[in-house]
């Protein structure tokens, strides 16, 4: 009998009072393999929700102080610093922080996981990548490319790039670069993968995007090629994934094993081999078609992550100026 | 007609509906509340949203009469002519509810531009599907099987005497179809109407993918960019005041348009003859055999390469989640549907426009309301599979609430009586005299709920269990990140079931 309940209470899907609970921002795809991975390595048993950043941030805050949640597992700056800055996040060791290259913020409310970055993608049968802007705020000049550029509006990565926009150069500038753009009569794609779909179809010959949906792209052969601008340049952004230790966890210390995994070599290793996108420590082996590990570095404008918590001003100008 | 109802066992049901609206509802407008005014109206009074307000309403009415446009003539051609191989026209009419939208969308995505079908097959660069344009055409071809639905039903079961005597009183047969056959069709139109109205109200996945900006457009960036639960509510409740027009008219119409209930004829009509007629006609049907159908398996196909391993345990999910709740949606539905026809009221009409309104609650909304309100009630049924299917049950119930209420109007009330003079109970009665005739419309109340919530994304990407992957989360999760090939096993396996349930439908709706 209470080997069928607790089959019962399996399938309705409850997850276990020991079980490691992590809410993940980022795609099943994509994290499945190292949370299996994980499991069988540890021996922890690990409940994982997926959702996109937003739906497990609205929904940590309907839970409350009733949420079952040890780790958020999130996609994008916006997201943790959302959390980091309403206090949601405990303090981890310093120890965790050891082997990384920056690009987390000063409290260490949180912790980097992996690197993506802003760039151009481009239509190589379409135009010369010598025709092509050394900095993104000319790209509007390019008049010869009206009805031809597309971006993503409403995504997430788009925003924090505008973001970062008004750190670096200020929001006049800011309001500029996106009037002139405007004046481009830009394609603005739901998200990255209609974006590139749409440039190989030729319905536009430059896009806005992150890097590894191109990477992802050219790995099954597709005729598309990657532009990056001048050294320090904000078209250049960088980008983290990351995690942090909910305060309301009941499994810290899992949650904290769990980062652990998460930064080794194996991890680390899958996260460029596989979904293309840059590790956060030194000594992994890349693919070819990524820039070096030093270089990335060299080429992101330098920003701490908690500039891009003004999320709020960042929309507010795209509303003011029609472009949501 | 009775004015006030006594109150019986039928009206659970109804209220247990009711709540089940009213409490995201309730949800809303605490959140709403927390608003400060002068960011609300900003919010709200700003031009663009009158822009947006615009597109999402002649996108709406476009899409009904597109569908309409498609429907009306494909139900005629299957109930009422010759052309040759009509029976397999209501797979046709039915087959769509099995196609997730945005693989719908992605397949006329696919056919234009270079590289795409039309490049492939005949070295024609067509322009890609976008804008207005490109989601009118996804969303007709998606949604146009909720009227043929309808359409079809009032077609099979109109009594064919008044056309007969307006024919034998001289009147030709294009007058007869104006003035007798179309005004008997309108209720069938109203509430197959109202559905794709709502449902378009509410579409994300297609307009976005057809760069077309609609409200719900600024309803997820509200949501998705700004973390932001406030100033979305407010404008949920936009939403929804679009959607209470909307149901006001069609009750208004309905008021002055349907009739009483008619028992259904039996008796055999001659078919109208297509003649030469028919292969001009059969090249239109095999034309939205190939958009409609062809070209979701062509995409699906064209991915595929991905494995199979974890298409058994998605699949399962998936049926654990959608098919208790279409039991659900038909055991609490037939009451209700059986209240608005047999007990017209104001209150029976309320409870229906409910469950309407639920339909039109925004899945982000409604999700979120439901974390809420279990977590103040029942907080054991956070995170399970029973708060799932309760939400897939409320959302979707208004899908079946149009057969269930056809299927009522077939049951003559004088059977029912003639059952209880000769000594039986209601409940026998109900058992060996109503559930017989309803049943057809039980089956395809069920069939429609289930085929929706099989595809359904939002509510479940928020309320699932943990672990608990469906066919749909693993066809977006797969396909978000750029990763088609492995998403096409799950994709075929979602279709596949889709079409087996549309096939299985269309069955039960020959034996009626």
């Amino acid at each position: 009998m209470r080997k069928i309940l607790f089959g019962a209470f399996l399938a309705l899907g409850v997850a276990l009072a020991q079980d490691l609970v992590i809410y993940s921002g980022r795609g099943e795809a994509l994290a499945s393999p190292l949370v299996e991975a994980y499991q069988n390595q540890s021996g922890q048993k690990v409940s994982v929700r997926y959702g996109r950043d937003a739906e497990l941030i609205t929904a940590l805050a309907e839970e409350g102080d009733r949420s079952s949640a040890d780790l958020f597992w999130g996609n994008s700056p916006g997201a943790l610093e959302t959390l980091r800055t309403g206090g949601q996040f405990r303090p981890l060791p310093e120890s965790l922080f050891e082997s990384l290259a920056g690009f987390y913020p000063q409290d260490r409310a949180w912790v980097p996981l992996s690197i993506r970055m802003r760039v151009l993608a481009y239509d190589p049968t379409a135009i010369e990548e010598a025709d092509l802007p050394a900095s993104v705020m000319d790209l509007p000049k390019h008049t010869e490319l009206k009805g031809k550029v597309g971006w993503t509006p409403t995504y997430p990565s788009f925003h924090d790039f505008i973001t970062a926009m008004r750190k670096l150069h200020g929001e006049e500038a800011t309001r500029e670069w996106l009037l002139a753009m405007q004046s481009l009569e830009p394609k603005g794609y739901a998200s990255n993968v209609p974006l590139i779909q749409g440039l190989l179809a030729g319905e536009i010959s430059v896009g806005l995007t992150n890097h590894y949906y191109i990477q992802r792209f050219l790995k099954s052969g597709a005729e598309i090629s990657t532009h990056y601008f001048t050294p320090g340049d904000v078209g250049n952004l960088a980008l983290v994934t990351g995690a942090g230790v909910l305060t309301g966890a009941q499994h810290p210390e899992a949650a904290q094993s769990f980062i652990e995994f998460l930064l080794s070599a194996q991890a680390q290793q899958f996260v460029t081999g596989e979904l293309m996108e840059y590790p956060v420590v030194s000594g992994v082996v890349q693919p070819q078609s990524l820039l070096p590990f030093g270089e990335l570095g060299d080429r992101a404008p330098e920003l701490d992550p908690s500039q891009l918590n003004d999320l709020e001003g960042t929309l507010a100008l795209l509303r003011e100026l029609g472009i949501l | 007609m009775v004015a006030y109802p006594k109150f019986n066992l039928a009206w659970l049901p109804a209220i247990l509906v009711g709540l089940g609206v009213a409490i995201p509802l309730f949800y809303l407008a605490i959140r709403a509340l927390d608003a400060e005014p002068a960011q609300v109206v900003a919010l709200l009074w700003r031009p663009r949203n009158w822009e947006l307000l615009a597109n999402t309403l002649l996108l709406a009415i476009g899409v009904v009469a597109v569908a309409t446009l498609i429907a009306l003539p494909l139900a005629w051609l299957e109930q009422r002519t010759d052309l040759p191989g009509r029976r397999a026209l209501t797979l046709l009419g039915i087959a769509p509810l099995a196609i997730p939208a945005y693989l719908l969308a992605y397949a006329l995505l696919a056919l234009g531009g270079r590289g795409g079908l039309a490049d492939l097959a005949l070295g024609l660069q067509l322009p890609r599907a976008s804008g207005y344009l490109g989601s009118l055409w996804a969303l007709s071809l998606y949604t146009f099987p909720y009227l043929f639905l309808n359409f079809r039903a009032a077609l099979a079961g109109m009594d064919p005497a008044p056309e007969e005597a307006a024919r034998t009183l001289g009147a030709n047969p294009v007058r007869v179809w104006l003035r007798v056959t179309l005004p008997a069709l309108l209720p069938a139109f109203l509430a197959g109407a109202l559905l794709i109205y709502l449902h378009v109200l509410g579409d994300f996945g297609v307009v976005s993918l057809m760069r077309y900006e609609t409200l719900s457009h600024a309803i997820y960036v509200q949501y998705s960019s700004a973390f932001d639960r406030v100033y979305a509510a407010w404008l949920a409740f936009l939403l929804l005041f679009l959607a209470g027009l909307a149901l006001v008219l069609e009750a208004y119409l309905a008021n002055r348009w349907y009739q009483a209930a008619r028992s259904r004829s039996l008796r055999p009509r001659a078919l109208v003859r297509l003649g030469l007629w028919r292969w001009p006609l059969a090249f239109l049907v095999a034309l939205l055999a190939i958009f409609g159908l062809g070209m979701p398996f062509w995409v699906v196909g064209y991915w595929a390469g991905g494995a199979w391993s974890g298409v058994g345990e998605a699949l399962r999910n998936s049926l654990l989640a959608a098919a208790p709740a279409a039991a659900l949606a038909v055991v609490l539905g037939l009451p209700l549907a059986g209240l608005a026809v047999r007990e017209k009221s104001r209150l029976s009409y309320f409870f229906e426009r409910m469950a309407y309104l639920g339909y039109a609650i925004p899945p982000l909304a409604l999700a979120l309301g439901l974390v809420f309100a279990s977590l103040a009630l029942v907080p054991g049924i956070y995170q399970t599979l029973l708060l799932l299917i309760w939400a897939y049950t409320s959302h979707f119930l208004a899908e079946g609430l149009g057969p269930l209420r056809s299927s009522w109007l077939a049951v003559p009330r004088s059977l029912e009586e003639a059952s209880r003079a000769l000594g039986s109970s209601a409940v026998r009665t109900f058992f060996r005299i109503d559930l017989p005739l309803l049943a057809p419309g039980i089956l395809a109340g069920f069939t429609v709920v289930f085929l929706s919530a099989l595809k359904e994304l939002p509510l479940t990407f928020i309320l699932a269990p943990f672990d608990f992957p469906t066919l749909a989360t693993r066809i977006f999760s797969f396909s978000e990140e750029g990763l088609f090939a492995q998403a096409a096993p799950y994709a075929l396996c979602l279709l596949g079931v889709g079409l087996v349930l549309a096939g299985f439908l269309r069955l039960m709706l020959e034996r009626d």
